[in-house]
């Protein structure tokens, strides 16, 4: 029942390197009806420790991609979910298992700063004291220090943002889907928050998917980025960004990052234009 | 805190003229009827009727406290199966779309018609009055529950889905409190309309409280006594409307 169809990830490897897998999608698709197809046959495979950023035009699937990985959609039959090096029967299953951050943040307005980060382990049966104590331990970290009885009317855009981020590196998952999380940040606090999860990142070592559609961001912040075509939804470019870390603010002025730069806007640029064509490009 | 801080914190200028509007209606009221010399079958001087409530106040206490007991059922147990049912209509969709409308028409009736059905299946004591109040309560909270419970982002209910949340922990941690401030909008309003059911059920059929005090008046052509009873009444209402209010602003802290 272990069927590969998957051409770009030959299914004659060892398991040693299947191994070296966090999280693998063959053939994914996803049609809402037979008329509106999101996903169509996208494959996709993360190591564990990557950070990957996903870009592509409007429309073009990536939340369906984030909602089937977060168990909160199923994809069409036939599609294939390995996850942890254990094949997925049903998306639901990864339901409690990957860290889903929305795009906005979703506090509980009724919640303090600190009860807002600690809603998923509470959930998960932790004990609320226990849980404030370790979430009171990393609120420096997050730049939130003395402000943990505070609610979240009172914080400003880029803080509530942070506490979103809190409430999802809080709750241990081996994947973090972030989604779109700075696209309603203004520039300057956008760019202060990028370097701030680079740095939490190399601290901690997540995998992290992270879908944007800033380009500039996508390489600054990825290891790899990923383009998607307009929908229905595949992987039409993977382009390992070969930029040193820790990355500078200034890299984004250096020769290759502008040559990164250019082969991705030339890449979403085929894609805009197809899903603004006269004519519908409609395959499925 | 000092004493005058208090006293200004206490007396705010919006209740010290609602104070004065008060003492000012009294005063014209009692000067009226004196100058007028009206009879007091037809407008009893208010310092009679405060004279009598004063002389009568057991009486009258033990009446106010059957309202009170009355109200007070009928808003809780009203409240509770309000919120309940809200919470069974919204969850199931195939009953909104059966059970709501039928609801919606046995709240289309003004509660009070029922009352005489009520009196003879629950008898003139304590039982009738709470029962219909809790029905006219249960049908203003539950309404304003379901459009509390309407406004729960779906966005939201994915995310704690993703923590893992099952059902139950998605409706304590999430759309309970999302519908808590319209659910007390809702029982704020219902607090005064819990009173006048109470009063108007006791009117109809009751052996005391402040309907019965007020109707046995008009019976006896005492309309002190009328009196007296209406002013109890109204500060019921407005003890009970201001207590519920209060708690509001103190538990729906992050609305205001």
């Amino acid at each position: 029942m272990d069927m590969y169809t998957c051409d770009s990830m030959p299914s004659s490897r060892s398991e040693g390197s299947a191994r070296s897998k966090l999280l693998s999608l063959a053939g994914m698709s996803k049609s809402y009806s037979p008329t509106v197809c999101a996903l169509n046959g996208l494959d996709l495979s993360i190591e564990p420790g990557e950070f990957i950023t996903v870009v592509g035009p409007s429309g073009c699937g990536k939340s369906t991609l984030f909602n089937i990985v977060a168990g909160l959609e199923e994809p069409d039959a036939g599609s294939e979910i390995r996850f942890l090096n254990k094949p997925v029967n049903k998306a639901s299953e990864l339901l409690g298992q990957v860290s889903f951050m929305p795009q906005r943040d979703l506090l509980l307005p009724w919640r303090t700063v600190i009860d807002n980060a600690i809603l998923a382990i509470e959930l998960e049966g932790k004990r609320r004291a226990d849980a404030r104590r370790i979430a009171l331990d990393m609120l420096p970290e997050f730049g939130l220090a003395g402000f943990e009885n505070q609610y979240p009317n009172q914080l400003s855009g880029g803080m509530r943002q942070r506490v979103a981020l809190m409430r999802t590196f809080l709750f241990g998952r081996d994947l973090m889907l972030l989604d779109e999380p700075f696209g309603a940040l203004d520039a300057l606090t956008r760019t202060m928050m990028q370097r701030w999860l680079l740095d939490v990142w190399q601290k901690h070592r997540r995998t992290i998917m992270f879908i944007t559609h800033d380009v500039e961001e996508a390489l600054f912040l990825g290891d790899r980025v990923l383009v998607m075509t307009a929908r229905p939804g595949r992987i039409k470019l993977e382009l390992p960004v070969t930029l040193d870390r820790p990355r500078e603010p200034d890299i984004v002025t250096s020769p290759e990052f502008i040559r990164l730069k250019r082969e991705l806007l030339i890449a979403i640029e085929e894609e805009s234009r197809k899903s603004f064509a006269p004519t519908p490009s409609a395959g499925h | 805190m000092k004493i005058h801080q208090w006293l200004g914190h206490t007396f705010t200028l919006e209740r010290r003229r609602a104070a004065f509007g008060l003492i000012a209606v009294a005063l014209i009221w009692e000067g009226l009827v004196r100058f007028l010399d009206v009879p007091a079958y037809v407008m009893p001087t208010m310092s009679a009727v405060l004279e009598t409530m004063l002389a009568q106040r057991q009486v009258l206490a033990s009446n106010a406290w059957t309202t009170v007991i009355e109200a007070l059922a009928g808003f809780f147990m009203g409240s509770a199966i309000g919120v309940m049912v809200a919470v069974f209509v919204v969850s199931i969709p195939l009953v909104r779309r059966f059970v709501l409308p039928a609801l919606m028409t046995i709240n289309s009736v003004p509660v009070v018609a029922y009352a005489p059905l009520v009196l003879l299946w629950f008898g003139t004591g304590i039982e009738s009055k709470i029962a219909l109040v809790t029905l006219a309560v249960g049908f203003t909270v539950m309404l304003h529950a379901i459009s509390g419970l309407d406004q729960v982002d779906p966005k939201a209910v994915a995310l704690l889905r993703s923590f893992g949340a099952d059902k139950a922990a998605i409706l304590w941690r999430l759309k309970l409190p999302t519908a808590a401030p319209l659910i007390a909008t809702g029982m704020r309003v219902a607090t005064v309309r819990s009173v006048i059911i109470a009063i108007v059920t006791e009117m109809l059929g009751s052996a005391s409280g402040l309907g019965w005090t007020i109707y046995q008046g008009v019976l006896q052509i005492d309309f002190v006594q009328v009196w007296s009873g209406i002013f109890a009444a109204s500060a019921v209402s407005l003890i009970f409307f201001s207590l519920i209010a209060a708690l509001e602003r103190h538990i729906i802290f992050w609305k205001s």
